[in-house]
């Protein structure tokens, strides 16, 4: 089944497929969901007006991931320094204001917290890796193809990736 | 030999090939160890996993989006909508005459079969209520817009001439008096 890009009914179907997948990497990926947002409309943007025509909707799905990814970490290196500013200030009162209370929403989202905060503290390559293969349902092979790199690249770079949030996750 | 953490990892996300796949299987029948090893990285795997943004926040994003892309990318969706408009528009104007027709006839019916008489008229409504005929009609104005047939040729012809006009009358065809 051919994809053309900027046909309507092939477009709606994509997007209807694609854009959860590309918002759960990207947002894993900057930790910002506004940030999340605007990257997912861009590389659809980019998607509709090239007019392009795909072999399969996994292609579609692939050629979207890479170039919102690709887009992601510009902005995360563009944004870094006013993203750690309001990281610091959203970190501070919720660090202390937590344990009293009990409730396991609380628990759950301070949990949640503390992952992506330790996502965030993986070194790139790791990080986008990780939140491939946890958060899509693509296998090592997808993944590398992806990416541009070899399989066994992509099994180690996940070990590593488990291996230090393990470590940061258990300092807490 | 026990397995190490890369093997445990790719074991866990089920990529792991065979033959090695059966082996680590045989090896952790019996290595408690190793089987313990493999619960931490899978307690692991679901706590990342389940710290994923939610599907409502998602839905969010994505409609916000789509929206985007109906109001830039699909006029024709818009056009559809327009065109319905108007088609809801067509069929209530009819409707609207039909029933303000309606009234007005119900409205005269009813003065044509009750309210006739004068005496009755005059009850009702006493500011309107005098027979129309010749005697109470009268002309309110009769100021006329002034027309070229009020003026004679040589008023017209003086009026050009204070205007400014060069003017130069010509005789095209006469026609003998009878």
């Amino acid at each position: 089944m051919e994809i053309q890009s900027n046909d309507e009914r092939d477009f709606k179907q994509v997007y209807e497929q694609v854009f959860p997948i590309l918002m759960r990497v990207v947002y894993h990926v900057t930790n910002n969901q506004d940030l999340a947002e605007e990257i997912c409309q861009e590389a659809f943007i980019r998607f509709f007006d090239k007019g392009m025509s795909f072999a399969t909707l996994d292609d579609a799905k692939y050629w979207l991931i890479r170039v919102s990814k690709n887009l992601a970490i510009n902005q995360v290196k563009r944004k870094a320094r006013e993203m750690n500013m309001v990281d610091k200030l959203k970190k501070y009162p919720t660090n202390h204001a937590n344990n009293n209370d009990g409730s396991q929403v609380l628990i759950e989202k301070e949990t949640r917290k503390l992952v992506q905060e330790a996502i965030d503290q993986l070194p790139q390559k790791f990080r986008l890796v990780i939140v491939m293969k946890e958060y899509t349902d693509m296998d090592y092979k997808q993944i590398a193809q992806v990416l541009h790199i070899s399989e066994s690249n992509v099994k180690v770079r996940v070990y590593r990736a488990r291996k230090m949030l393990e470590s940061i996750l258990g300092q807490e | 030999m026990c397995v190490d953490d890369e093997l445990l990892n790719t074991y866990l996300d089920d990529e792991l090939q065979q033959p090695w796949k059966t082996q680590v299987q045989e090896h952790l029948g019996y290595c408690n160890a190793c089987r313990q090893r493999l619960e931490q990285l899978r307690v692991l795997h679901q706590k990342v996993q389940d710290s994923v943004i939610s599907d409502e926040e998602i839905k969010m994003h994505q409609d916000r989006v789509f929206a985007y892309f109906e109001k830039t990318r699909f006029p024709s969706a818009n056009k559809k909508q327009h065109i319905f408009r108007k088609k809801i528009q067509v069929r209530l104007v009819p409707a609207l005459i039909t029933s303000a027709a309606a009234f007005v006839v119900v409205f005269i019916g009813a003065f044509v079969l009750f309210g006739t008489s004068v005496q009755q008229g005059q009850e009702i409504l006493p500011g309107i209520s005098a027979p129309i005929d010749s005697m109470h009609i009268r002309q309110v104005t009769d100021v006329q817009k002034p027309s070229l047939d009020m003026f004679s040729l040589e008023q017209i012809v003086q009026h050009l001439d204070a205007l400014g006009y060069a003017v130069k009358l010509e005789v095209k065809a006469v026609t003998p008096l009878q």
